[in-house]
């Protein structure tokens, strides 16, 4: 049968689409489909908001991975604006353009509200409305078939930013499957496991930054966008108002943390660690070290940590990363003199390299050299999590799997999932395609893959369209986004301003804090939040597994993880959490120097020490740990690593390394990166960023911040710029190569090529070039498409009632950016020429390493 | 009898970070439309690489104590408040907008107050007095993360705004004067990014596509 045959047709026919009838959803010919709107084209009426009798809801904002406290607006059933929650300890309240402005997604004209089937082939775009029922019943009967026939590795759960922890594990772990899949290592794994290797606490720290004197910022862009942006960002400016604290940024680009910074560096990419370990070298030659902290803390003595360094002189570091060695020598004495109130820390401009997990343990280092661990206005840190609240799976628990598989576990690199499961997200397609591992059932969940991973629209595009590598794709997502186009089923989601989860972050002010996040309106249409579609598909399986989704909602779930909360003179903490969004536990301790505190007497019974002073206990499992470091009749807890210190030389991470066939003898030693040496004069480096309006993929549909940030032209130096007589507003062909050294595909090879819009500035160095992700959507609807006018043909239209079903004029009339009026668009996706490049050991994907060409087109 | 209060706006553009949470905060909450704003933020690139500072300015309506556009409009829509707010009446507006040809839009120094689009009359930031009678801080002031928005009422010696006034820092607080007797203060906002600032029409929202971050004189 022809397609067309089974499209609606006729003026308005397309205003309701019932149970059972299918559409038409590709960008090209969605046009041919576009609704004449019926609605009229004037502005709505501005609600008159009366303030003192607002219903007032606290939640958790999600538009990015800081999680700040929020309080939703609610007037007549209708979000009015969104704040920030005075109560949390982090923001005081505050808020940033992406908390304030996901206000729209909610009305979104283009929302998903109905379960879709695919009815042509596999990313054509051809879509049957079903109803939830034949949606559970379809999921449940394939994923008990995998069960059925022993194969339960074969249902796959990919996740993107969700806040879902506890109940995909649940899910997963009882259905049997170990491939719970995530994007860790497309975003922090090296950052985090350089915390872990040295400080072995945590994975990310709290820097102290409003009582820092001196803040040496490797990489973090935190004014726009690190985890815990405004956190950090707040404190900086409290630090340098109040302390007159330095701050110094090396970065490649002007991020606007470099453009505000007191000074701004611009180094080669991927030698922030050299620069870092040349100014260890000039703190320990001129005496300015903490010899106490060393001598105590540190699990390398000052002869040894002396011989390191030795090699790492101010003048190799400029040679190789053009930083002077006057300004390596200055910095590294300014920041000893203001210790221990200074702070060194990272992120992605450090650590997203091959070299990257090195980089960002030498950078950590320094804190322990100059002794401004766990100090005030230095580098602090803090256990983190909801375990510490008696945050528990209802009971009964499904065990985990015992099984593996190559794509949540790959041998290549060890150290991925060593201290927590951050996987090597980037490989999954390829694995797949080459292999590696079998799927039946592919479950997505805000992950945007075309856009968000290395050959996004190649590779992730090619294995998402395949068939015989991913029978069966269900996606759930909030918009028909390019991840969706690309399923078999579509899960119309809530979004996080509207489903439930349980949900902290590390604090500033050092003391523990718990958060909900809650529906501030209900989810338009029939959108389900994708816990509750695992519950509901639970229920349906055999009862093996359906015994462990007994819930009635996703909301039970979450009230049954709270019941043994304990807030003092709160008879339950999930109403406590609902009145108030969240709470901060005072009267456990300030995590301030957590490696100074004594073990109590009455703790150390049953434990014994060995010759170098560390207490170990045998564990319920049999296996000694260890909890604390002797020093004379005291025993310390001390850092939460093997040695009980701060592992300046991990033993462990040469082990890794040596199972792989790396020479690595555990010190964060500068790795030179494969692809950039001998690099030929016409060779740059490509480099991606964030705005501070958007992260990954998911903003971009909502008009208030693609309004401020849709077009993302390609940086190019002044300099480098004139010697291919470019100016602002050319185009250039971008290509790109594939690295070399111990990484995946490691051949030098041209990857692809891809035209894009440039514009000239001072503000990244010379030899890099860099654009940002987020944008170019070619799905998603108009706000992220950059197109002004009607809407198209979308299932969202067909809500009878519901927000999400009104037409927005705004989009329809005053979409000012729209090429077609003279616009720039809606930007460029480059993904799909920067190649899978996981770095050794750990796996996180080296973004900032891409060799390429420019010529002008 | 209480005095009035007397409402004011501080910027301390130092601790600024150009994050456009005051500017979509008023965009949310007001519905202003795409294409328009009532609060926006300037970015300016001054310098050579590798000497480059980027310089921000969120940019208010400067509630002026002599305003040009109130003195501009024929139809006498616009009035100042006991409370030094400059609001415009929507009705007056409305039943003179006919024949003014906007002139409040070209008398304004700052960019601050634009007519249109749909409901076709003026619209400017009138410090959200909604939110205040109901002692709710504006919304932008609400939302900036960095502390570099103070609000509160010039005439308490103990509110934040005074407090700030009276501070260090504070001290060196002065209005973006192009005349009309400005009353925002700014703390080191760079002439350069404040030479961005539009003079006589509304912002313009193209005026902040990247590779006008490094363009001299008004966007």
């Amino acid at each position: 049968m022809k397609r067309r045959q089974f499209i609606k047709q006729g003026i308005g026919a397309l205003a309701t689409l019932a149970l059972g009838e299918v559409i038409l959803l590709t960008p090209d010919e969605a046009a041919a489909a576009t609704r004449r709107m019926s609605e009229p084209a004037a502005p709505p009426p501005v609600p008159v908001v009366d303030y003192r009798n607002l219903k007032q809801v606290p939640s958790t904002c999600l538009n990015c991975s800081t999680v700040c406290g929020i309080v939703g607006l609610v007037q007549n059933g209708e979000l009015v604006a969104i704040e920030g929650n005075p109560a949390d300890p982090n923001t005081h309240g505050t808020l940033c353009a992406k908390g304030v402005g996901a206000i729209s997604i909610n009305t979104y004209p283009e929302r998903l509200l109905y379960p879709l089937k695919r009815v042509g082939k596999r990313g054509e775009g051809l879509w049957q409305r079903i109803s939830w029922d034949e949606a559970y019943a379809t999921l449940a009967r394939r994923i008990q078939a995998n069960i059925d026939a022993g194969h339960p590795e074969r249902v796959a759960l990919h996740q993107g930013r969700s806040r879902l922890g506890a109940e995909f594990s649940r899910f997963l772990n009882a259905i049997g499957s170990p491939v719970s899949l995530n994007h860790r290592a497309l975003c922090s794994s090296n950052k985090r496991a350089a915390n872990y290797a040295t400080i072995g606490d945590t994975d990310w720290e709290t820097p102290n930054a409003d009582k820092s004197r001196y803040i040496l910022n490797f990489g973090s862009n935190f004014m726009e966008c690190h985890q815990g942006s405004i956190h950090l960002a707040r404190r900086v400016a409290q630090g340098r108002a109040n302390n007159g604290a330095k701050l110094v940024t090396f970065d490649v680009r002007l991020s606007n943390t470099a453009g505000r910074s007191d000074e701004w560096h611009a180094p080669f990419p991927g030698t922030d660690g050299l620069i870092a370990l040349a100014m260890g070298h000039v703190i320990l030659e001129a005496g300015l070290h903490d010899a106490a902290f060393i001598n105590d803390w540190v699990n390398a003595d000052l002869a040894a940590l002396r011989a390191f360094y030795a090699p790492y002189t101010p003048e190799w570091a400029e040679r190789e990363s053009g930083i002077k060695t006057a300004d390596i020598r200055r910095i590294a004495r300014e920041f000893a003199a203001a210790a221990p109130a200074a702070v060194a820390f990272t992120n992605r401009g450090s650590q997203a390299h091959y070299n990257g997990f090195n980089n960002d343990r030498a950078v950590i280092l320094l804190n322990a050299l100059v002794g401004s661990i766990g100090q005030e206005g230095g580098y602090n840190y803090m256990k983190t999590g909801l375990g510490g609240f008696g945050v528990k799976q209802p009971e009964p628990v499904p065990p985990s799997p015992k099984i593996r598989t190559d794509l949540e576990d790959p041998p290549e690199w060890p150290l991925a999932n060593r201290w927590q499961k951050m996987r090597v997200g980037e490989i999954v397609y390829d694995y797949l395609k080459a292999g590696r591992a079998k799927l039946d059932v592919y479950l997505s969940y805000t992950l945007a893959a075309p856009l968000t991973w290395p050959e996004g629209r190649s590779l992730a595009v090619e294995v998402l369209c395949d068939e015989t590598l991913i029978p069966f794709h269900a996606c759930s997502d909030v918009v028909y986004s390019e991840m969706a186009h690309y399923a078999d089923m579509i899960l119309p989601d809530a979004s996080y301003l509207e489903r439930w989860g349980l949900d902290n972050r590390d604090n500033y002010e050092m003391r523990p804090y718990i958060a909900l996040r809650q529906p501030i309106t209900p989810p338009p249409g029939e959108c389900v939040s994708f816990a509750d579609v695992l519950i509901n598909v639970g229920k349906r399986l055999g009862p093996e597994q359906a015994r462990y989704f007994q819930f009635a909602n996703h909301e039970e779930f979450v009230r049954q993880q709270c019941e043994n909360i304990r807030i003092p003179g709160v008879a339950n903490a999930f109403d406590y959490l609902k009145e108030h969004g969240l709470w901060v536990d005072t009267a456990k301790p300030t995590a301030w120097r957590t490696y100074e505190r004594n073990i109590a007497d009455s703790e150390l019974a049953g434990t014994r020490s060995d010759e170098a002073g560390i207490v170990w206990r045998t564990n319920a499992q049999g296996k000694a740990v260890a909890i604390g470091l002797r020093s004379g009749d005291r025993v310390r807890r001390g850092f939460d690593t093997p040695s009980r210190k701060f592992e300046a030389c991990n033993a462990e991470v040469a082990k890794a390394a040596a199972k792989v066939g790396i020479a690595d003898d555990g010190w964060p030693h500068y790795v030179p990166i494969p692809s950039h040496l001998n690099l030929p004069a016409d060779r740059l480096i490509l480099t991606t960023f964030k705005w501070n309006v958007h992260t990954q993929a998911r903003t971009a549909p909502q008009k208030l911040l693609s309004e401020i940030v849709h077009d993302n032209p390609l940086w190019i130096n002044s300099a480098t710029a004139r010697r291919h007589a470019l100016k602002s507003g050319d185009w250039v062909e971008v290509t790109t190569y594939r690295p070399k050294g111990h990484t995946l595909h490691p051949t030098g090879e041209m990857l692809g090529r891809q035209r894009v819009r440039v514009v000239v500035t001072e503000g990244i160095h010379p030899r890099v070039v860099a654009i940002s992700a987020s944008l170019g959507h070619g799905f998603s609807g108009r706000a992220s498409e950059g197109r002004k006018g009607r809407r198209r043909a979308n299932p969202g239209f067909a809500s009878p009632t519901g927000n999400a079903a009104r037409e927005d004029w705004d989009l329809a009339e005053n979409l000012w950016w729209d090429k077609a009026s003279g616009g720039r668009g809606n930007g460029f996706n480059l993904n799909a020429i920067i190649p899978i490049h996981p770095s050794p050991v750990t796996g996180m994907q080296s973004w900032f390493d891409t060799v390429c060409t420019v010529k002008k087109v | 009898m209480i005095p009035a209060p007397q409402w004011r706006l501080a910027v301390d553009v130092e601790r600024c970070t150009g994050c456009h949470a005051c500017s979509v905060a008023c965009k949310a909450e007001f519905r202003v439309p795409l294409g328009h704003f009532r609060t926006k933020v300037y970015y300016r690139d001054v310098g050579s690489f590798p000497a480059v500072k980027r310089h921000f300015l969120p940019a208010f309506c400067m509630q002026c104590a002599d305003a040009p556009c109130l003195k501009a409009c024929p139809a006498k829509a616009i009035a100042r408040g006991a409370d030094g707010i400059v609001r415009v009446d929507q009705a007056a507006c409305r039943s003179g907008r006919k024949h003014c040809g906007a002139r409040c839009e070209s008398a304004c120094p700052y960019g601050a107050i634009a007519t249109g689009p749909g409901k076709g009359t003026a619209d400017k930031c009138d410090l959200c007095s909604d939110r205040l009678a109901a002692s709710l801080l504006p919304t932008c002031v609400a939302a900036c993360p960095t502390e570099a928005l103070v609000f509160g009422d010039a005439a308490d010696p103990a509110s934040s705004l005074s407090r700030f006034l009276a501070s260090s820092r504070g001290r060196d607080a002065v209005p973006i004067d192009r005349g009309g007797s400005p009353q925002v203060r700014y703390r080191a906002a760079d002439p350069q990014v404040v030479a961005r600032l539009p003079n006589g029409r509304p912002h313009d929202p193209a005026s902040y596509e990247i590779d006008t971050w490094a363009t001299e004189g008004q966007a």
